[in-house]
């Protein structure tokens, strides 16, 4: 198991993420008003249909597209006003990696721990660590663009980790991932908030968010239109599993 | 004409299609359309009419088709056919390796009910077509004109085009596949392109170093060829070698010659390249090979500063990618001559390769910014990072300043050496000229992918006028700056033309700094 590092819990601590009235249009809303919180050592997955608004959500949280109107909070630090401040706490993993073909896994780490400018006495150990922990040590020095989809997918969150990010923002994590990478990644998770880390994540997989997840938050045109436990998204429905929530709660057949 | 769905003659028209889509004709617009406009289809015929009448006037000028050629003229037009013939390969060789390698589609046409052999005879055929297309759509018009004056020779002109199409195609294709066999699919592109664009220039800097001989050189290439040409010799005038040179001419029998060489040769094509998909020899060389770990294992280079991660990472990517090195460097083929002219004159026409000097060096640092920052592989990891994005563009904008200058270091202390004052204006030009371009680059590039390199001159077109008048101006300034530190006499035009460049070139600058994107 891969120890992480992260925020202890604490009641009187910031949220780890406030969204408040977060709007994004393309012509038509595509985030529309968005109000969220995610408290601190929580696993929120945010469920949607197709064009829903998750991605362009996450991307703005990432400091990726400028909201059109709306704030981001992280950890009580406006991303607006001091994005740095901001970013140096979450580490965020789009559906695909963001990774250079061209350069192997050490050097991919060596150039991410230089855009966070960790010390090279911390980056070190750490890129070590996950390597390891990820099984892309022994192949360390080959170029990433021989590597399967999953094993990609690895190299970025090892990425995304070596800064030690307190907010994990998941786009998808699993897609393309074989059983095993998928239980890896789904373990990494449960540590990084067993740890006091707090992590967010959009799936189509209802089964991962289903067992996962503390809270799930479902989101249709760019609105939050239900959010809670599984327990309390049940009650608002005629119960079942997640999926028969879900697809009620979008009204699809 | 609508061929059945399925025949081989409608997946010919599919084949010509992609050749011309493939080859910048009918490239998408802005609504996403694609095929050539009513306006270029217009100007193309009028082109074509217009050819067909000067033939005419030509052909009715030389009048009677009785007598033999002279054998100067039969040398003259089988060199002409030898260097058609090196352009035909190499449209050939970038052909192939796009049919049979990048294009795709070859899992889906072969799993479809069609006869592979049909699937590669029309793939092969496609490619001829496309070939041919271009040297008929200047040269048919003279067979039609010769046929309507009574000439028949002329009308060799098609089964010769069409052949030695034919012939360049398939040895593109053989080319293509045994360097596959050797290298693997990444490799030989590389390779394709490089031999093609070799084969292309060769002409160019045969001529320019002919041209730009000495008298007692050419003479001395004069006296060691004259005993060749004599009757009966090597290349006398009965040599096979002089063959294409009486086949445009209309001679019956090499035209039958070059004909059926052409044939069995696109035969043999056809069926080795089917042996070649059909028993998987393109798996068995496609498998990627993997580098060997290093013996102590991995080593890792932490904490070095944001600038120099970037720039390190920004090199690493050019330096192993072999296919984007030989692009940007193909752009520099043509300095080849400039440096044969330097060592050779290069007193008296220093003004002139100052000038082109400055040009290239603009040119390349255009072309690698291009690539080191409009084609950023991950800008949303750059972006989603705590650093400021002005410390990243800085350092990328080192990463594309640094190789014009160190190209540029050995021609500079040659010449500062010989003439300091012009070593120093040069310097300061290609200084202004590599700096500006990147700049440029920065501000109107858009965001594009690093494997369209060679099709990056469709991607923004303010940037790239820019970028030309920008070196325009700068070889132009290098010109007339040169002229005035190397010439006895100074001509009263040319300070005043110096300061008028100066400012176009800071007006382009100007213009580029308000045209970028806002985030910059």
């Amino acid at each position: 198991m891969y120890p992480l590092g992260g925020a202890n819990m604490n009641n009187d601590a910031p949220a780890a993420l406030k969204l408040t009235a977060l709007s994004k249009h393309f012509g038509r809303p595509a985030v529309d008003g968005l109000d969220l919180t995610v408290q601190q050592g929580e696993l929120y997955a945010l469920l949607g249909p197709n064009g829903a608004g998750k991605t362009t959500t996450l991307r703005m949280v990432a400091g990726l597209l400028a909201p059109d109107a709306g704030s981001v909070e992280i950890f009580g630090i406006d991303l607006a006003a001091n994005p740095a401040g901001a970013k140096q706490k979450i580490a965020y993993l789009p559906d695909e990696p963001m990774l250079y073909a061209k350069l192997k896994p050490t050097e991919y780490l060596e150039f991410v721990a230089g855009l966070w400018g960790i010390e090279a006495a911390d980056a070190e150990p750490r890129a070590r660590r996950l390597l390891d922990w990820l099984d892309l040590s022994r192949h360390a020095h080959e170029l990433t663009e021989g590597f399967s989809r999953g094993m990609k997918q690895k190299l970025a969150l090892a990425g995304a980790l070596i800064h030690e990010p307190q907010l994990l923002i998941l786009d998808e994590p699993l897609t393309g991932l074989d059983a095993a990478a998928a239980r890896q990644v789904k373990d990494l998770l449960l540590e990084h908030v067993r740890g006091g880390g707090t992590v967010v994540l959009t799936t189509h997989i209802l089964e991962v968010a289903e067992r996962l997840a503390q809270r799930i938050g479902i989101i249709e045109h760019g609105r939050l239109i239900a959010q809670g436990t599984l327990d309390e998204l049940r009650s608002q429905t005629d119960g079942g599993t997640l999926e028969d929530v879900f697809l009620q709660l979008t009204g699809q057949p | 004409m609508n061929a059945r769905a399925g025949s081989a003659l409608w997946l010919l028209k599919h084949e010509i299609r992609m050749f011309f889509f493939n080859a910048g004709f009918g490239a998408k617009n802005k609504v996403g359309r694609r095929g050539i406009g009513k306006g270029s289809a217009a100007l193309w015929i009028a082109v074509f009419v217009t050819i067909h009448v000067l033939a005419f006037a030509l052909l009715s000028k030389i009048g009677g088709a009785g007598a033999a050629p002279p054998h100067t003229l039969v040398m003259g037009l089988s060199g002409l056919f030898a260097a058609a013939f090196s352009l035909m390969m190499s449209s050939g060789l970038r052909a192939s390796v796009d049919v049979l390698f990048e294009r795709g589609d070859l899992d889906l046409l072969l799993s479809s009910p069609l006869s592979s052999r049909g699937i590669f005879s029309v793939r092969l055929a496609g490619i001829v077509v496309g070939i041919a297309g271009i040297y008929l759509f200047f040269l048919a018009p003279f067979a039609n004109a010769g046929l309507v004056l009574g000439q028949y020779r002329f009308l060799g002109i098609y089964p010769v085009v069409i052949g030695a199409a034919a012939i360049a195609a398939a040895l593109s294709m053989l080319l293509t596949l045994g360097l596959v066999r050797l290298l693997d699919v990444r490799r030989t592109r590389v390779v394709a392109q490089v031999v093609g664009a070799l084969s292309g220039a060769m002409f160019f800097l045969l001529s320019q170093a002919y041209g730009n001989a000495a008298g007692s050189a050419r003479q001395q290439v004069a006296h060691w060829f004259a005993p060749m040409l004599e009757p009966g010799a090597a290349l006398g005038p009965d040599s096979v070698i002089w063959l294409p040179g009486h086949a445009v001419l209309g001679a019956p029998r090499p035209i039958l010659a070059l004909s059926m060489i052409a044939l069995a040769i696109f035969i043999l094509t056809v069926r080795s390249t089917h042996r070649f998909f059909v028993h998987g020899v393109q798996q068995a060389v496609s498998l990627v090979r993997v580098a060997r770990a290093p013996a102590g294992g991995q080593g890792y280079w932490f904490g070095r500063s944001l600038a120099q991660v970037v720039v390190v990472k920004e090199w690493r990517l050019i330096a192993r990618d072999p296919q984007l090195i030989s692009q940007v460097l193909l752009q520099l083929l043509y300095i080849v001559p400039l440096g044969v002219l330097l060592l050779t004159k290069g007193g008296e026409r220093l003004p002139g390769i100052g000038a082109a000097l400055t040009f290239l060096c603009g040119s390349l640092t255009a072309a690698l910014a291009w690539v080191i920052i409009s084609a950023e592989d991950a800008p949303d990891l750059l972006r989603a990072a705590p650093c400021g994005m002005r410390t990243i563009r800085r350092a990328k904008l080192a990463a594309v300043a640094m190789p014009a200058p160190a190209l540029m270091a050995l021609p500079l202390l040659w010449i500062l050496t010989r003439n300091p004052l012009a070593a120093l204006t040069l310097c300061a030009t290609v200084a202004g000229s590599v700096t500006t371009s990147a700049l440029i680059t920065m501000w109107c590039g858009r965001p594009a992918i690093r494997g369209e390199f060679k099709a990056r001159g469709k991607g923004s077109f303010l940037s790239n006028a820019l970028e030309m008048l920008n070196g325009f101006a700068w070889s132009g300034l290098a010109y007339l700056l040169l002229t005035a530190s190397t010439a006895r006499q100074q001509s009263t035009w040319l300070l005043p033309g110096a300061a008028g460049l100066t400012l176009i070139a800071g007006t382009i600058m100007l213009f580029g700094y308000l045209s970028r994107s806002r985030d910059d």
